[in-house]
């Protein structure tokens, strides 16, 4: 009952949205391109845009690792490469590490064989398939408009089953579609669905991070207000969702500042469009509204950073320190004259939830403003050492600890 | 300045050979012409195409995300390297205007229809084309009404949505006179 309800309200949304695609005179102006829209006109020559996926993965051999600073006692190292768009890292049971991508439109297995790493693609052809989760032999793959599942996948790398479909009445707009999908403690599925856009009223159906039973029962809303967020997890002991949101673009090099968020329960609002950074009124949907009827974020992550990845460390590789700490994966800035992240920080949050410090852990994929890497996602190894994926050389760092 | 940038940091992804690409581009130039410059209605030109642009497509062709009966067997058995090859050969081509059969009213219809339509975001002010987005100035006009007719009807293959979200509002007219201007174009 409540299901068909979600699909009807799902479907006349989604109609509202073809209709604002389409406008119904060809004489008026069509909206820009996503990653232009929002663009004040004093900034129409601004030769900033979003950096392209290269076509191939960075031959190993051209692949710069020693350029990784990490902080004393930590190395770097080429764990896997020849990855096209590597992103998202999820376990199976069974030791294989899965892979997830974006515009490559793979999904890829990963198999340790001690001193090497067979990648085998085990999906293609997918829309945007960034959101990987892994439960009981199956694994969920979240693409724009479509959670789907491979069962028993671990024992068929060489001939995957067919993906199964678990929810597809999601909306199907590109402009932050694609998804972050995760395990929560409830044993629920999460994900973004983000705003068709940079900056605009989304409708009620976007905007948010919402949760679906593996069966494809029970979807919900969780958060509101969310312009996108595609990094999230949650805290070992609280067990409280962290994630990770990017801010909107053309306001500035310096504003608004990208966010980390903590929603200890359902329904709650972080701003979006209305106020961004907990203390910014947007120029256009802020008029008539206060920052104080928001969530604030519990931290302010810098302009444009593009922070992905959120993984709190629970391994006893590194220093005691580093238990509970959050590593955050910044992809790199787009919208801004010099650019800033490229890097993956880390978050201390002291007893009371505050954060006590947030410091660089690794960084070296900006040399000047030519990049040659950008890190996406954490993922810890059995042994506590931590993967970094990096789309844009298409490989996987792992980084250890020795005194 | 913006270019030479452009052109470092691409060179850093793939140490591409052109001049091994012109040798691999052997079999591609009963279609393409020797020099990426083809003549045959309907057959697009590759010369001066940006890198990322046809390594992309070349991706897509071997994925079988990209469909054609002539072009899926070719790139079918292509490498990471043939294909960066391939995409440094035909970007070094001077490329030169088709002998499309240009209507100039359409043509001057089209011009207004391209500003409105926000298409030098992403194809450059004069439709020259750069990274992984092509050359629309002077490209044969039969391919660009097949393309934009396939964009329009969510069949095309597009890297990420971007083509078909912007074809939806284009009527079939409004194609048509979009793709005169972009033909009329000197490449």
């Amino acid at each position: 009952m409540q299901r068909s309800l979600v699909i009807a309200v799902s479907a006349l949304l989604l109609g509202a949205v073809t209709l604002w695609l389409i406008p119904a005179q060809a004489q008026q102006p069509t909206p820009p391109p996503s990653w232009k829209q929002g663009q004040p006109p004093s900034l129409a020559d601004s030769s900033l845009a979003p950096i392209p996926q290269p076509p191939a993965p960075t031959p190993a051999s051209e692949i710069p690792v020693n350029k990784i600073k990490l902080p004393p006692g930590f190395k770097a190292e080429l764990w896997a490469s020849g990855i096209s768009n590597a992103r998202t890292m999820t376990w199976g049971d069974k030791g294989t590490l899965f892979v997830g991508s974006r515009v490559a439109g793979n999904v890829y297995a990963v198999v340790d064989k001690g001193g090497s790493r067979e990648v085998k693609t085990i999906a293609k052809g997918l829309n945007l398939p960034n959101g990987l989760a892994f439960r009981n032999g199956t694994l969920y793959i979240a693409e724009i408009s479509r959670i789907s599942k491979m069962e028993g996948i671990e024992d068929k790398l060489d001939s995957p089953p067919e993906l199964l479909t678990v929810y597809d009445t999601l909306p199907k707009d590109l402009p932050h579609g694609w998804k972050y999908l995760a395990f929560g403690p409830d044993g629920k599925l999460y994900f973004n669905i983000g705003a068709p856009c940079n900056i605009c009223m989304p409708p009620d159906t976007h905007a948010n991070i919402s949760r679906v039973n593996p069966d494809g029962t029970g979807f919900e809303y969780f958060a509101h207000g969310v312009r996108n967020s595609v990094g999230f997890d949650w805290h070992p002991v609280t067990r409280e969702l962290y994630f990770a949101t990017h801010g909107r673009d053309w306001l500035g090099d310096d504003s608004p500042s990208d966010r980390l968020d903590v929603a200890p329960k359902k329904g709650l609002h972080f701003g979006y469009p209305f106020c961004h950074q907990g203390d910014t009124l947007d120029p256009e949907f802020g008029k008539g509204r206060s920052c104080n009827d928001y969530v604030k974020p519990l931290l302010k992550t810098g302009p444009h950073v593009a922070g992905n990845g959120v993984m709190f460390y629970t391994g006893s590789m590194f220093p005691p320190e580093y238990k509970n700490r959050a590593f955050l994966a910044q992809r790199g800035s787009w919208n801004r004259a010099e650019k800033v992240g490229y890097r993956v920080m880390m978050v201390t949050l002291d007893g009371s939830g505050k954060v006590a410090k947030y410091e660089p852990f690794a960084q070296g994929w900006l040399q000047g403003q030519e990049i040659w890497g950008r890190p996406v996602y954490t993922q810890m190894m059995k042994d506590g050492s931590l993967l970094v994926s990096d789309d844009y050389a298409g490989a996987i760092y792992r980084v250890s600890y020795s005194r | 300045m913006l270019v030479a940038t452009l052109a470092a940091s691409s060179a850093g992804v793939f140490a591409a050979d052109p001049e091994a690409g012109r040798r691999k581009s052997e079999p591609c130039a009963k279609c393409h012409g020797a020099d990426g410059n083809a003549t045959i209605a309907g057959t697009p030109s590759l010369a001066g195409q940006p890198t990322f642009f046809t390594h992309w497509q070349l991706i897509k062709f071997r994925d079988g995300r990209r469909k054609d009966a002539q072009m899926s067997p070719f790139a079918a058995n292509l490498s990471d390297e043939d294909m960066a090859d391939l995409a440094a050969f035909y970007a070094a081509q001077r490329p030169r205007a088709r002998s499309s059969a240009i209507d100039p009213a359409k043509a001057a219809a089209g011009r207004e229809l391209v500003t409105r339509h926000h298409c030098a975001s992403c194809h450059t002010p004069t439709l020259a084309g750069q990274k992984q987005v092509p050359r629309l100035a002077g490209q044969d006009l039969q391919y660009l009404l097949k393309l934009l007719r396939g964009f329009k009807a969510q069949t095309a293959s597009d890297l990420d949505g971007t083509m078909t979200m912007a074809a939806q509002p284009l009527t079939v007219d409004e194609i048509e006179n979009v793709a005169h201007y972009c033909a009329s174009l000197r490449p």
